[in-house]
C-alpha cells in the first residue's frame, strides 16, 4: 500500500465514484417506494467499500488492483441485485458478497506459495474426491443442490478452484516420467485426466450439463500448458487423436443426452415462446426493450421471469441499466481475468493457475450470456460475481484470491521435513 | 520468460474468443432487436395506408374515422391484438413498430408506416356490393402484382375490439382469399392448361367428345352434366363455354393423355398432388395456401371429378387469380402478388420498395395464349351483357360444398385492357341464398377500379 | 426527463469506465513494484554470456537447445533440455535435467548445486556467468 500511495488513493476514490454514480442514477431514474431503501443500499455499499480498504491495509501484497476490481464488481452486483423490479436491499446477496471477499483472502493465503501447496496436493485430490462423494450421496435424486434448511448449496461449484489447483500443482510433475513397457508415462497426467473425466461424468449424471464446459476448459488450459512444458512431448498425431476422441465423446454425449436436454439444445425459442423458449425470448425482448441506456434501475419487467437474478441476469441488467452498462460490467470481469497480462505471474504454477481461472471465468460468462441470448444452448450457468448464488459467489471470490496470489507470490521453502532432505533423487527434490 | 508468456497467450486467447463472441452478440442484438420487440406485448405501431394515402390501420388510435371505416379491410390488415395471426399488421409488426434499438419504443413522433397497394375505395365498393352475402373477392394488377382489392365477408372492425368474439360468424377473422376453397368449374382452366401442355395446342383443339347429360366411366361411375339433356358433340371452346363435365371426364380418360402428364402439369402450376407437401405463397408475410388435389387413376371417379374442380380439389382464390395472370400475360409466368408497396422506418426513411416478381413458367407461351383466347371468347360470347363495357376473359364455376348442401359461385378472369390489367377471382358462398351474382360484383369491381 | 435519464446513464457508465481505466493504470504502476519485488526474491541476478545478458524473470528457467526453452542456446553441444535454474528464498539452484554433456559449475560436474554470484556455468561449449544486475550498463539483452 505504501509503494504507490497515489495510485491506490485514486483507485479507492474512483471505485467509490463508480458506485456513487450508480446510486445517483438510481436516485433520479430508479423506481423506489421509500427513499429509506436507497439510503440503506448506499450505506451498505459505500460502507463495505471503505471497510475493505481499511482491511486491505493489513495485508501485505505486491499488487492490490485485483482487490479493487473485485470490490468494484461485487458492489456493482449488490446494486444490480437490489434494483430488480424496484429498489429493495438484497441482504442475502450482500452477505454472499462479503463471504466472497473473505474467500478471496483465503484464496490468496492458501495459494501464494507453490512450494507449500505442492506438498498439499493430496489434500486437493482428497477434496475433489470428497466433493464428488458428497454430490453422489447427499444431493437428492441426481440433482446438483444440497438443501440445508432454506439455504441450498451447489457442491460442484467448489470443485472448480480445486480442479484449477490440481492442474496447476501437477505441472512440475511433467519432469517425472516413468517408463512403463514402451511408453513414457507421467502418472499425474493420467490421474488428472481421470479426475476431469470423472467430474464431467458426475456433472452429466447430475444433469448439470452447463458446468461440464467449464471443467473441460479448465482442464484444456492446463493440458495445453502441459504440452508446452519441458519434456512433455506430444506429437501432432497424439493431439489430433485426443481431439477427435473428445469430439466423438461430445457427439455421443449429445446423442444419448436425456430428452429434456435435447429439448433445450434444439429449441426454436420464438415458435415456443410460452414454453421452453420462454426465459430466453423474454430475456431477448428485455434487452431489446432496454436499448443502449436501459429503462432505469427498477423499471424492468424481467424480474417477473424465473431465474432473472441468475441464469438470465445479463438480460435483467441490460434491461434496467442498458446494454452498454451490461457490456462494461462483463469487461470489468474480463479485466480481473486479464490482470495476469499486466502483472505477469512469476512461476509456471501461478501462470497455469491464472490460465485456468481465466478459462473458468470466460467460459461461465460465455455460457450464461450467449446461452440466454440464444446463440448457444441455454444452460443454467452463473456469471461469476454477478449472479445470485452463494456457492458460485464464494468460489468466484476464492478464484479471484488465487489471481491475487499469482501476482503477489511467495517463494519460500516450507520448513523441511525431517526425513528426506539430501539423499532423495534430484527431480523429486525439485518437485517437492 | 517463455513459459510465462505461454500462459499469457492462453489467457489472451480465452479473452479474445469471449470478446469476439460479445461483439457478435451486440451485432446480433442490434440487427434483430426489432424482431424481439415484435414478440413483446408492448408495441407502438405506426400507420398503414392504401395506395392513395387513405388510412387502413391506425396504430396509435388517435385519428377520427367514420363508423366501420376499417370494416372492409379488417381481416386482411388486422391488428396486433393477437386474435388474427395471418394479417398484414400481425405479420409485419417488426416493420410497423416505432422502435429502434438506440431510441427504444417511441410513443410519439415515430414515423413507421406501411403503404399498401390496396384501393380502399374499390375494396369498400366491392365489400358493400355483397349486400349481406358471404364470400370474398381478390383482384390484382397482373402486370405488376399489386393487390388492388381483397375483401372477405364477413369482416371485423378492429377498432371495436373483440369483446363480442363469441358471437363472431365463422370465417370473420380470416381473409378467405388466402385459404383453399373448392374451385368448381374454374378448375377446368387448370385442366385445360395441363392437357394442352401434354397434348399440344392443335391436337387438343381438334379433339371433341360427346355429352349425353351423363358419362359412364370405365370404372362404372357416372359423371353428371348440369345439362341433363346433354350438350352433344363438343370441342374445347364449346366445352369451356358450357362448362361441360362429361367432356372433361372423357378428356382425362383419353388414352392419348397419360395421367402422369396431367399430374406434372398440375405440379408445375403449384398443386400439391396426392401426398405432396402442401405449398404456400408468401404475400408480405401473410401465408396464402396454394392448391391441392388427388389424382390416382384416370378412370376413377375421384380423379375425374377432381379435374373438374370437385371432390378433393382445393385452391385458394389468390391462386386462382394468379393462374389468370399467367394466361392474361400470355407468357405462362404468374405475376407474384404483393400487398406492401413501401415501408417507412421509424425515422421516416423508405426502407423497402416492392418489386414485381414472376413465378417460374407454369406453361408454354403457346398454351397461355390459346387459353387466353378461349377465355376471352367465352367472355365475349357469354358475359358481354352481364359485365357490360369490359373486354373480359372469364371462367365461372359452381362448387358443391358441405357435402352438396350448399353451392358456391365462383368467377375468375381478367380484363383485357392495357391501362387496367386486372385479374380477379370472385367467390360468393351459398349462392342460392342471396340475390347477388358474381357478375354483378365483377361489374362493381371493374367500375370502381377503372373509373 | 428523457435527457436527464440519458445523461445520468452516461455519467454512471463514464464513472465505471474511468474507474476501470484508473485501475488499469494503477496496475501498471504496480508492475514496477512487482518487478522490484521480484528482484528482491531473485537476488537481482542475471546470466551473462559474452556480452549477452539473459533475464531471470520467473522461478523456473529452462536452459537448452529446444525452441521452447526459456534460455535457448542454439549450440549442438547443448542438450535440448539441459538444465533448470530455480530460485527459492533468493537462492538460485541449478539442476541437470538429463543432459548428455553434463552441467559444470566453476569447472566441477554437478547434478544439482546452489549457485553464488559470479559462478561460471558450463553447458557443453557454452559458458554462462551468474551475476548481479548492473543497471547503468545497457548491454544487449536476450530473453
Amino acid at each position: 500500500m505504501i509503494k504507490n500511495p497515489f495510485a491506490y488513493l485514486f483507485s479507492c476514490l474512483f471505485v467509490l465514484a463508480a458506485h456513487g454514480a450508480m446510486l445517483i442514477n438510481i436516485f433520479y431514474n430508479g423506481k423506489y417506494d421509500d427513499i429509506k431503501d436507497l439510503v440503506i443500499l448506499a450505506a451498505a455499499v459505500l460502507g463495505l467499500d471503505i471497510s475493505y480498504y481499511i482491511i486491505m491495509l493489513f495485508f501485505k501484497q505486491y499488487t492490490y488492483t485485483v482487490d479493487f476490481m473485485l470490490l468494484l464488481i461485487l458492489n456493482m452486483s449488490v446494486i444490480f441485485q437490489s434494483c430488480f423490479g424496484g429498489v429493495s436491499f438484497s441482504t442475502k446477496h450482500y452477505i454472499t458478497c462479503i463471504a466472497a471477499l473473505i474467500a478471496c483472502r483465503f484464496g490468496h493465503i492458501l495459494t501464494y506459495n507453490h512450494n507449500w501447496i505442492q506438498q498439499q496436493k493430496k489434500y486437493i485430490w482428497l477434496g475433489i474426491g470428497l466433493l464428488m462423494i458428497i454430490i453422489l450421496t447427499l444431493t437428492g435424486s441426481r440433482s446438483m443442490w444440497i438443501n440445508i434448511g432454506s439455504f441450498s448449496l451447489q457442491p460442484s461449484e467448489f470443485m472448480k478452484p480445486l480442479l484449477v489447483l490440481a492442474c496447476a500443482t501437477s505441472i512440475t510433475e511433467q519432469q517425472n516420467k516413468h517408463r512403463v513397457w514402451k511408453f513414457d508415462i507421467v502418472w499425474e497426467n493420467i490421474i488428472l485426466f481421470g479426475i476431469t473425466g470423472a467430474v464431467c461424468l458426475l456433472q452429466w449424471w447430475c444433469r448439470d450439463l452447463g458446468s461440464i464446459p467449464t471443467f473441460a476448459a479448465i482442464y484444456a488450459a492446463g493440458f495445453f500448458l502441459r504440452i508446452c512444458y519441458p519434456k512433455a512431448k506430444f506429437s501432432n498425431k497424439t493431439l489430433i487423436i485426443a481431439g477427435s476422441v473428445v469430439l466423438a465423446a461430445a457427439l455421443i454425449g449429445i446423442k444419448i443426452a436425456p430428452e429434456y436436454v435435447k429439448d433445450r439444445l434444439f429449441v426454436d425459442i420464438w415458435s415456443d415462446k410460452d414454453g421452453n423458449g420462454y426465459q430466453q425470448s423474454q430475456a431477448l425482448i428485455a434487452i431489446a426493450d432496454g436499448g443502449w441506456f436501459g429503462k432505469g434501475p427498477g423499471n424492468g419487467f424481467l424480474h417477473n421471469v424465473f431465474a432473472h437474478e441468475s441464469d438470465i441476469v445479463f438480460s435483467s441488467i441490460s434491461e434496467e441499466w442498458g446494454l452498454l452498462y451490461a457490456i462494461m460490467m462483463t469487461l470489468v470481469i474480463l479485466l480481473i481475468a486479464a490482470s495476469p497480462l499486466i502483472n505477469p505471474p512469476r512461476s509456471y504454477y501461478h501462470g497455469t493457475m491464472c490460465a485456468g481461472i481465466c478459462a473458468a471465468f470466460t467460459v461461465q460468462m460465455a455460457l450464461n450470456i450467449f446461452g440466454s441470448c440464444n446463440m448457444i444452448p441455454f444452460t443454467g450457468v452463473t456469471i461469476p460475481f454477478i449472479s445470485m448464488g452463494g456457492s458460485s459467489m464464494v468460489t468466484s471470490g476464492f478464484m479471484a484470491g488465487m489471481l491475487v496470489a499469482a501476482q503477489s507470490p511467495v517463494f519460500r521453502k516450507p520448513k523441511p521435513k525431517k526425513k528426506k532432505t539430501e539423499n532423495t533423487p534430484v527431480r523429486r527434490r525439485y518437485a517437492a | 520468460m517463455k513459459s510465462i508468456r505461454r500462459c499469457q497467450h492462453i489467457i489472451t486467447l480465452f479473452l479474445l474468443i469471449f470478446i469476439a463472441g460479445m461483439a457478435a452478440l451486440v451485432i446480433k442484438i442490434n440487427r434483430e432487436a426489432p424482431f424481439y420487440m415484435m414478440n413483446s406485448d408492448h408495441h407502438e405501431l405506426g400507420m398503414v395506408y392504401d395506395r392513395n394515402g387513405d388510412v387502413l390501420f391506425d396504430g396509435q388510435g388517435t385519428g377520427q374515422y367514420a363508423d366501420n371505416y376499417f370494416l372492409d379491410v379488417g381481416n386482411l390488415i388486422g391488428d396486433d391484438k393477437g386474435q388474427m395471426e395471418n394479417t398484414l399488421v400481425a405479420r409485419n409488426i417488426e416493420k410497423l413498430n416505432n422502435y429502434s434499438f438506440s431510441e427504444g419504443l417511441l410513443e410519439t413522433g415515430g414515423q413507421a408506416a406501411i403503404y399498401t397497394t390496396l384501393d380502399h375505395y374499390a375494396n369498400r365498393a366491392v365489400y358493400d356490393a355483397y349486400a349481406g352475402a358471404r364470400g370474398c373477392t381478390v383482384a390484382y394488377n397482373y402486370k405488376t402484382g399489386e393487390i388492388l382489392v381483397c375483401a372477405s365477408i364477413p369482416s371485423v372492425d378492429v377498432t371495436k375490439g373483440y369483446a363480442d368474439i363469441a358471437n363472431f360468424e365463422t370465417g370473420t377473422l380470416i381473409s378467405k382469399a388466402m385459404y383453399g376453397t373448392v374451385p368448381g368449374s374454374t378448375q377446368k382452366v387448370s385442366t385445360v392448361i395441363s392437357a394442352m401442355e401434354a397434348l399440344g395446342r392443335d391436337n387438343l383443339l381438334a379433339k371433341s367428345y360427346n355429352c349425353t347429360g351423363r358419362y359412364l366411366n370405365a370404372n362404372g361411375d357416372y359423371i353428371d352434366c348440369h345439362n341433363v339433356l346433354g350438350h352433344g358433340q363438343l370441342n374445347l371452346q364449346q366445352a369451356v363455354e358450357n362448362s361441360c363435365n362429361p367432356y372433361f371426364a372423357q378428356l382425362v380418360a383419353d388414352p392419348e393423355l397419360p395421367l402422369e402428364n396431367i399430374i406434372q402439369g398440375y405440379r408445375r402450376m403449384g398443386y400439391a398432388v396426392n401426398d405432396d407437401k402442401e405449398k404456400y405463397i408468401d404475400i408480405d408475410g401473410i401465408i396464402c395456401e396454394k392448391a391441392s388435389t388427388t389424382l390416382v387413376d384416370k378412370n376413377e371417379f375421384r380423379t375425374q371429378w377432381g379435374c373438374i374442380g370437385q371432390g378433393d380439389t382445393l385452391a385458394s382464390p389468390v391462386q386462382l387469380m394468379m393462374w389468370q395472370s399467367a394466361v392474361a400475360n400470355g407468357t405462362g409466368k404468374m405475376t407474384m402478388p404483393y400487398l406492401v408497396d413501401k415501408v417507412f422506418s421509424v425515422h421516416g426513411n423508405i426502407t423497402e420498395i416492392a418489386k414485381t416478381r414472376y413465378s417460374d413458367k407454369i406453361c408454354s407461351e403457346t398454351t397461355a395464349q390459346a387459353v387466353r383466347q378461349i377465355l376471352l371468347t367465352n367472355g365475349a360470347n357469354n358475359y358481354s351483357v352481364s359485365i357490360s363495357g369490359y373486354n373480359v376473359g372469364v371462367k365461372s364455376g359452381t362448387a358443391q360444398v358441405k357435402e352438396g348442401m350448399e353451392e358456391n359461385s365462383l368467377l375468375v378472369g381478367f380484363l383485357d385492357d392495357t391501362r387496367h390489367p386486372i385479374a380477379f377471382c370472385i367467390l360468393i358462398e351459398n349462392m342460392y341464398s342471396t340475390g347477388v351474382t358474381t357478375e354483378q360484383i365483377a361489374t362493381v369491381l371493374l367500375n370502381s377500379l377503372c373509373s | 426527463m428523457e435527457d436527464m435519464n440519458l445523461m445520468l446513464c452516461a455519467v454512471s457508465a463514464a464513472a465505471l469506465d474511468i474507474c476501470a481505466l484508473v485501475l488499469i493504470i494503477a496496475s501498471y504502476r504496480e508492475r514496477s513494484t512487482g518487478n522490484k519485488q521480484w528482484k528482491k526474491i531473485s537476488a537481482n541476478m542475471e546470466l551473462v554470456e559474452q556480452g549477452f545478458t539473459y533475464q531471470l524473470g520467473c522461478d523456473e528457467i529452462l536452459i537448452g537447445r529446444h525452441a521452447s526453452a526459456d534460455i535457448r542456446l542454439p549450440d549442438i553441444s547443448v542438450s535440448r533440455y539441459h538444465a533448470m535454474l530455480t530460485v527459492t528464498d533468493g537462492v538460485w539452484t541449478i539442476t541437470d535435467i538429463g543432459s548428455k554433456s553434463g552441467v559444470y559449475v566453476n569447472g566441477t560436474l554437478v547434478k544439482r548445486k546452489r549457485l553464488h554470484e559470479n559462478d561460471v556455468i558450463t553447458l557443453g561449449n557454452r559458458k554462462l556467468t551468474l551475476r548481479k544486475i548492473t543497471d547503468n550498463k545497457k548491454s544487449k539483452k536476450r530473453n
